[in-house]
């Protein structure tokens, strides 16, 4: 595969390439994706979300949980978008130096910035920041694995 | 620092053990020896050794004393 081309993914592009769904989906597009390296995310935020009414009523504002999903499910499409890997189940196994610094509300767009740092045998690492135009709103260092493919190096005896 | 003693190093900052939990050490006989446990132990002696694994040898690779029978295969001699 060339890995120098950029792609784009719309909400069905998306949900080719990872589990996902609603309500647990989040990004909407996923654009300038560099295979194996990097790749960009955008989710608007409406009223509309099931979760605004309780978090919280009278000051309706994203919780932190999903932001770091918007994180990991825009980092997770710089090597799902790969042929071999495309709709693979991922796991989480670790997550360090998540900041949140802005809270975001109905209305705003985030953009997410996500970069792989390293691939090899079902096990990624990198980060991902978003941000709300030009103010970083939070960021994460992410562990995640494909157990499908882990599943094949792992010792055969005990 | 000896081979010996950078293979240990691997183990001990893998799965966050003591020294004294090396011998006789098996996949699984620990938590953090599964099958996450597995690739970073894998990375870190790849790294330290600057060596790429096999995928029949990182499969083989069961037990503390495997790998050192594993390595030597690499050139990588643990008496050094």
């Amino acid at each position: 595969m060339n890995t120098s081309k950029t792609l784009c993914f719309d909400i069905k592009g998306i949900q080719e390439c990872q589990q996902n769904r609603y309500p647990q989906l989040f990004i909407d597009n996923i654009t300038d994706v560099v295979p194996g390296k990097s790749a960009k995310g955008f989710k608007n935020f409406t009223y509309n979300e099931w979760f605004f009414p309780a978090h919280f009523e009278g000051d309706p504002n994203v919780p932190g949980h999903i932001q770091v999903e918007c994180l990991v499910q825009t980092f997770i499409m710089t090597f799902l978008c790969l042929e071999p890997y495309k709709g693979m189940k991922t796991n989480f196994v670790k997550m360090d130096n998540v900041l949140f610094k802005r809270k975001i509300i109905p209305g705003e767009r985030l953009e997410i910035r996500a970069v792989l740092d390293s691939f090899k045998r079902g096990m990624a690492k990198g980060s991902a920041e978003s941000y709300v135009g030009e103010e970083i709103a939070c960021r994460a260092d992410f562990l995640i694995t494909l157990p499908d493919v882990l599943e094949s190096f792992k010792p055969r005896k005990k | 620092m000896t081979n010996l003693e950078k293979y240990n190093k691997a183990f001990i900052e893998s799965f966050n053990i003591g020294k004294d939990k090396l011998d006789g050490l098996k996949y699984q006989d620990i938590i953090a020896w599964d099958s996450v446990g597995h690739m970073q132990l894998m990375t870190e002696l790849e790294e330290e050794f600057n060596v790429e694994l096999d995928i029949d040898d990182i499969t083989d690779f069961s037990s503390y004393e495997e790998g050192k029978t594993i390595l030597l295969k690499y050139e990588v001699n643990l008496d050094i």
